[in-house]
């Protein structure tokens, strides 16, 4: 059906506006350079904006995908489009705490759309990160 | 301009923590109707990045975008050019040996 239903578990509206609880994640120098190699940056240059998508998106992520109601079929998802937003970059060392939540989740014609947020603060609450990430999962 | 290898996207698996098959399996991705093994969106981005940092003033990046357009394989040779399009705000073009768009909708934002 067009608007999606009939997947076991999830409510046929989608699951927009659902949160998920804060995960914290320590930002580990090893972790941080590794990542650096991996991507051609300095390892010694800071945390790599992108390190973002490990510690926001790949805390929250993984809620989404465990998330039974959710019902979102990682073998059927793509990751569409990402934008990160930072009002500063971590520090390594740092612990960070992100939160993610389903921002919509639409339907269209077989194919599921889904518009993921992560914010991420520092211990104090200020915010580090904003990210968005856009999964889209074909039926 | 960089060439993807099966090296590189390993590394990126273990460093990022993405084990998604479809970036370490050929049998498995074609499984799956890709062509083969593709290197992750976000390594990409990654290295998106790392570009956009390399502007003047570009470092500390504010905000980076981007819509995950091609399919990747180990071999493809990705080229990054990024165009000042504003005060702190830069347009990136990615695209593979084809010219075909492997990154769209790329854009950098930093204090001007």
């Amino acid at each position: 059906m067009t608007d999606g239903t009939g997947v076991a578990g999830r409510p046929p509206a989608g699951v927009a506006g659902r949160t998920y609880p804060p995960v914290s994640f320590e930002i580990e120098p090893e972790r941080v350079a590794a990542f650096a190699r991996a991507i051609g940056a300095d390892p010694n240059a800071g945390v790599p904006p992108t390190f973002a998508a490990v510690y926001g998106l790949g805390v929250t992520a993984p809620q989404l995908f465990g998330d039974a109601e959710a019902a979102v079929d990682f073998a059927r998802l793509l990751h569409a489009e990402q934008e990160f937003v930072w009002d500063r970059h971590p520090r390594v060392g740092e612990t960070v705490v992100s939160k993610g939540r389903v921002a919509s989740d639409i339907s269209r014609r077989g194919m599921r759309f889904v518009w993921f947020e992560t914010d991420t603060t520092d211990a104090g609450g200020e915010s580090i990160c904003r990210s968005r990430a856009l999964f889209v999962i074909r039926s | 301009m960089v060439t993807f290898d099966r090296k590189q996207i390993a590394a990126y698996a273990e460093a990022s923590g993405d084990h998604n098959p479809i970036h370490l399996d050929d049998d498995f991705a074609r499984s799956v109707g890709l062509p083969g093994l593709i290197a992750h969106g976000m390594l990409q981005m990654g290295i998106l990045a790392v570009v956009a940092e390399e502007a003047p003033g570009g470092r500390p990046l504010r905000r980076l975008t981007c819509r995950f357009a091609g399919v990747v394989v180990p071999g493809d040779t990705v080229t990054f050019t990024a165009h000042v399009s504003g005060p702190g705000k830069l347009d990136l073009r990615v695209v593979n040996q084809r010219g075909e768009p492997v990154l769209t909708k790329a854009v950098a934002e930093y204090s001007p």
